[in-house]
């Protein structure tokens, strides 16, 4: 009665505020009205079953973004059937400016053809990693006359040819990835810095390409974005174009090029002083002086990466008077990073939010704490493997950065309880990696469960002294967790493991080698946690078909799971991969009670949505020809142990 | 084979091009079908020259010929055959640095002294046979005429190889000593061999046997190829620089020694001619090995040597060609005259400029060539033009179309049709285009069999499909699904709707198409089977 009084475009605005899916969730829930809000009012969809597809489809009717990404089971046949559709109503492709048809490897040129034939205002397109897809799906895309955005990482099939037809074809061309597109080379790139003038963004990362297409790319008039990691026959001489040229260059990624080194860096930076974001990673082994002294031109310069480098405190100075407005700072695996330099650094560099000191191993509590007084709204901080961190570091940062969201301990063997205590001070905590944190016990993580509410990824790998009322506590405070990872945990028993089925949200959850997990225990974990998509269970040798039968029935968005060195049967694998519509990747080595006749079966029961499988060699010619060629045909790739 | 040779001219072919007959050969010799090999003499029977040969050299010359066909067959034993090959190599290494000697002194004299020794060795015979009658009168006729044709063997082969050391002197006699000689000797091989300058092949006697001795014949044609086609890599190899390429060479005028072939000689096929059977080859050392089978005497080292071996330590003058086309800038009354570096460049310039493009690729059938090298060229790339452009033009090379489609608005590279996926299959994927059109062909109602490959039809049925949704069934649409004998599986206990579907293997579900038929009653019939109830 009451919510009738409220207009239509009210409701609009209200259900605009909405943050979260679940709460849209509730929303439609409330009543046919509400519902009717939803419907128009929904821009974007993200369907994790395709069989709902048809009907969401018809129902939204301006959706400007479809995500099929991690829907099994998008075929040229779906397509077809989706299209189908629109010619009795107004289609839902109308307003379509954005697909992600990532990871359909199902769907190949004639469906892609047909798809993005029907959407007149596509704008943008990601089809990154389907693998299989050659020329004639590029070429498929290259119809989109309108496309400003693509993203075609791990394209594997796409040659030259096919990346010139998009190049002639989608000349408005912005934003485009060409990420392990291994068979592009030169000559496309070449046609495409000369057909897309329009390009502010460009990823050409791990590719054959020389320089030779440094040269063409320079001509590249509006490039902003250039990203080349992983090229190895990029060398100084190309970095040399781009002195003179793309006048707009603001990033430039140019880590793991092996033949890159400090003068070619150099001739970057002289030729761009606008430059924000430089990542040069694993390129040279020494930052040389004349790299830093040129520093001191970019201005805007707020991100430097220089992983694996050899540093010396001087170079810290250098960025401390030189780097003012630096934002982020990767200095992960550099030789040579001391407290000295970290101090000096952060003396100058205030403005830090994102540090990653992976593996500087001398780091000790002296410099986090001077950073953490420095930087008070640091935001992300990285100490894996910097043994010599103690509480008095975790001290300091929950006293001064409270903005900490983010912080990897992962084999920080001087972190306690006592510092966990500490740290929970810092409430904002979204992701906290503790994994090989031996030192910690149930105790602290009681401490990050009850104050740091608002985590969502927490990685407690080999935490070998946690138990399971540690768990009690994370499943009664730390209900946002989506990601949880509990391997190797072997205090963990099936009682710790059923307070884990409290966490509503869970998504991910890794529980390799918990020998004393039962069937008991993940019958509670599946029962619970209804949107669990990513599973790991290998080595958990303990569960029986019983689990599997739980796992089968309740995880109805469980997209991957690793089953490998599973006590599983025949009759218990086929029950998981059959019943698991949503399945699409699934690792089964080493199944020991699982016979060739189960695994075919189960195969067979799961091919039509399976999208990647690992499998033990031998079965391999034990397996019949028919449900290999089945599933490569359906754009599943198998990889042999 | 036969289908193969129709479109081919083939009296033509035989009669120029011994390329061509060669390829002609290797198809029989790889083929070899007893009605190719009955095939070829009959040719040989219809080519008029071959019948002119038969009669002018009257009876006596037949049986010299029977003669002569066992002794040719001799290195085509099996066991030889290898050793000829092997040595073929070699000398052939040997030709490909030394180029084409034409007349050489030496050769020449090496030849007279031959000769003189034949006509000795005849005398002795002779003698001997005088020597005989007198002794035993009453001897029956038969060894009679076996001296006699012995005798007139010998002879005919004297008078063979005197015409071929003239012969031999031919091209580089003529531009030194005007037309006379030429002439004259012109008259000798149109009147005693119409094949030195006519068809090539037409001297091999032991074609004429007849089945008979088609097999060895065959043998021998094997050889014979072998040598041939090592010729026509030589030449293919050298046609490269030919006369393009002594472009930059500046010789000063008179510092080298011009020389001009006639026009008929330039297309003379071969230079270099059997003394004993007539055979021709383009090459000496081709020619040495060939006598080898003739006779012990050429066999030795000194006999397959190259004759002028020690005539290069002596100084030389250059020899430069001159093209016999009046008005020709490689003619050498041509006022900004260039000279040509081989006897080689010559022919090949000869032909390309001044002659017919009389051989088409029989591949596209548009491009047209005088130098049978330059077809088997075009032909090697022929079709394989694979970069191909939306306007039409195909491009050898990815760079030039590439470099088209950068120049033109619009153009984009033609993905060719019958690729099905060519690059995109990973290795591991070994019948994965084959998986792929089954699937499909059960996913869009193709009709009860796949077409094999051809991804443009596939195209062409998705889309006309597509326009008729109804006509197939859904992989969403839950109502069409059926599934008959899926209930025993093992299920859990709730109740669920999705799960009882999920059984279903893809396919026999989603997809009741005619095509897939077998697939699905398989496929449902092995699991049900497989059930582990």
């Amino acid at each position: 009665m009451l919510l009738s009084a409220f207009t239509e475009d009210l409701l609009v605005r209200v259900y605009s505020k909405l943050g979260s899916d679940s709460d849209r969730k509730t929303w439609r829930l409330v009543c046919k009205d509400f519902l009717r809000v939803d419907s128009v009012t929904r821009r974007s969809l993200r369907v994790l079953r395709s069989e709902f597809l048809h009907g969401l489809l018809s129902k939204y009717k301006n959706l400007d973004t479809l995500d099929l990404s991690v829907c099994p089971r998008i075929e040229d046949a779906t397509v077809s059937v989706l299209l189908s559709q629109a010619v009795n109503s107004v289609s839902w492709t109308r307003w379509v400016t954005r697909l992600v048809l990532s990871r359909a490897s199902g769907l190949r040129y004639g469906g892609l053809e047909r798809l993005v034939g029907a959407c007149p205002c596509l704008e943008v397109l990601d089809v990154s990693y389907c693998w299989g897809y050659g020329d004639r799906e590029a070429w498929a895309i290259s119809s989109v006359r309108g496309l400003r955005e693509l993203k075609m990482d791990k394209c594997l099939g796409v040659s030259d040819v096919g990346l010139a037809k998009i190049a002639v074809g989608c000349g408005k061309l912005e934003r485009l990835s060409l990420k392990w597109c291994m068979e592009i080379s030169d000559l496309g790139v070449d046609l495409l810095c000369k057909k897309c003038l329009e390009l502010k963004s460009l990823d050409v990362s791990y590719l054959k390409v020389t320089s030779e297409s440094l040269c063409s790319i320079a001509s590249l008039p509006k490039l902003e974005v250039l990203a080349m990691v992983g090229c190895p026959f990029l060398d100084d001489y190309g970095l040399q174009f781009l002195e003179h040229g793309c006048p707009s260059l603001q990033a430039i990624d140019v880590s793991r090029c092996g033949c890159v080194s400090s003068s070619g860096l150099i001739s970057v930076i002289r030729g761009h002083r606008g430059l924000a974001i430089l990542n040069a990673g694993y390129c040279f082994s020494e930052l040389s002086a004349m790299v830093l002294h040129s520093l001191k031109d970019l201005k805007n310069l707020n991100t430097i990466r220089i992983d694996g480098a050899q540093v010396s405190d001087s170079s810290f100075q250098t960025f401390s008077t030189n780097c003012k407005s630096l934002v982020e700072i990767g200095l992960s695996k550099c030789v040579g990073v001391t407290n000295m330099g970290i101090m000096q650094l952060v003396y100058g560099c205030v403005g830090l939010k994102i540090v990653n000191l992976t593996c500087c191993r001398y780091i000790t509590d002296e410099a986090i704490s001077a950073l953490a007084n420095s930087c008070r709204n640091l935001v992300s901080l990285k100490l894996e493997a910097c043994d010599k961190v103690t509480e008095k570091s975790l001290d300091q940062l929950g006293s001064c950065c409270l903005q900490l969201e983010e912080l990897d301990l992962t084999d920080c063997c001087g972190v306690n309880d006592k510092g966990l205590k500490y740290l929970s001070r810092c409430s904002e905590l979204l992701s906290l990696k503790l994994g090989l944190c031996t030192n910690i016990s149930d105790k602290g993580l009681a401490y990050i469960a009850h104050n740091c509410t608002k985590i969502s990824e927490l990685d407690l790998y080999r935490c070998t002294s946690l138990g399971d009322d540690g768990l009690a506590a994370l499943s009664s405070g730390c209900k946002n967790l989506m990601k949880l990872n509990l391997s190797y945990c072997n205090g963990v028993t099936d009682t710790g493991v059923q307070y884990i089925g409290r966490l509503g949200q869970l998504s991910d959850l890794e529980m390799r080698g918990l020998v004393n997990l039962t069937s008991e225990g993940l019958t509670a974990v599946v029962a619970g946690c209804k949107k669990l998509s990513d599973l790991d269970l290998k080595h958990c040798g303990n569960i029986d078909d019983s689990g599997f039968w739980a796992l089968s029935y309740y995880s109805r968005n469980m997209r991957q799971i690793n089953m490998s060195y599973c006590a599983v049967s025949d009759v218990g694998l086929c029950m998981v991969l059959g019943n698991l519509t949503r399945l699409q990747d699934v690792k089964l080595v080493h199944l020991m009670n699982v016979t060739v006749k189960g695994f075919e079966l189960a195969l067979r029961a799961c091919c039509v949505r399976i999208k990647k499988v690992k499998l033990i060699g031998s079965l391999r010619f034990l397996l019949s020809t028919e449900i290999l060629e089945t599933l490569h045909a359906r754009g599943c790739k198998i990889r042999w142990e | 084979m036969d289908h193969k040779e129709m479109p081919r001219p083939t009296a033509d072919t035989w009669g120029k091009s011994f390329p061509s007959g060669n390829e002609l050969l290797k198809n029989i010799s790889s083929d070899d079908t007893p009605l190719t090999i009955s095939q070829r003499p009959q040719q040989k029977w219809e080519d008029p020259s071959m019948l002119d040969y038969n009669t002018r050299i009257e009876p006596p010359f037949q049986e010299f010929k029977q003669r002569s066909e066992t002794q040719s067959s001799l290195p085509c034993n099996p066991n030889n055959q290898n050793k000829v090959t092997d040595e073929d190599v070699q000398m052939n290494g040997t030709i490909q640095t030394e180029k084409i000697q034409d007349w050489d002194p030496r050769a020449m004299l090496n030849n007279l002294n031959f000769l003189e020794q034949k006509i000795h060795q005849l005398q002795d015979l002779v003698h001997l046979i005088v020597g005989r009658r007198s002794q035993a009168l009453g001897r029956p006729d038969e060894l009679l005429a076996q001296q006699k044709q012995l005798i007139t063997a010998d002879l005919t082969s004297i008078i063979v190889q005197l015409i071929s050391t003239a012969g031999s002197l031919l091209p580089s006699v003529k531009p030194l000593s005007g037309t006379t000689p030429t002439g004259q000797l012109g008259q000798l091989g149109g009147l005693f061999l119409p094949s030195t300058v006519g068809p090539n092949g037409s001297v091999q006697p032991q074609n004429n046997g007849g089945s008979k001795v088609s097999d060895q014949s065959n043998q021998m044609d094997i050889t014979v190829n072998c040598g041939n086609e090592q010729n026509y890599n030589v030449e293919e190899h050298e046609s490269k620089d030919d006369e393009d390429a002594d472009e930059g060479e500046n010789l000063p005028p008179g510092s080298y020694e011009i020389l001009q072939l006639e026009k008929e000689e330039i297309l003379a096929p071969h230079t270099h001619f059997c003394t004993i059977c007539g055979k021709g080859f383009k090459r000496d050392a081709n020619l040495r090995m060939h006598m080898r089978g003739h006779g012990d005497e050429y066999k030795t080292p000194a006999a397959l040597a190259k004759p002028n071996k020690e005539a290069t330590s002596e100084p030389m003058l250059i020899k430069r060609y001159s093209c016999p086309y009046a008005g020709c800038k490689r003619n050498k009354d041509h006022k900004k005259f260039q000279p040509l570096k081989t006897i080689l460049c010559v022919k090949n310039h000869y032909k390309r400029t001044h002659c017919d493009k009389s051989y088409t690729c029989s591949r596209c059938n548009t491009k047209k060539f005088s130098v049978i090298a330059d077809l088997k060229t075009h032909e090697k790339h022929c079709g394989k033009d694979k970069w191909l452009c939306s306007c039409g033009t195909t491009f050898s090379r990815k760079d030039k179309l590439f470099g088209h489609i950068a120049l033109f608005q619009g153009h984009t590279p033609a993905i060719p049709l019958e690729e099905t996926k060519g690059p995109t299959v990973p290795p591991d994927r070994g019948e994965g285009n084959e998986a792929i059109n089954k699937v499909r062909s059960i996913n869009f109602n193709f009709g009860s069999n796949a077409p094999n490959g051809n991804e443009v039809q596939n195209t062409a049925d998705v889309k006309g499909n597509i326009e008729d949704p109804t006509g197939y069934f859904s992989p969403l649409n839950f109502d069409t699904w059926n599934f008959g004998g899926f209930h025993e599986f093992p299920r859990p206990p709730y109740e669920d709707s999705e799960s009882s579907l999920s059984f279903l293997i893809p396919g026999s579900c989603n997809y009741t198409v005619p095509g897939s038929c077998n697939y699905t009653q398989k496929t449902g019939a092995e699991s049900s089977s497989n059930n582990p109830e």
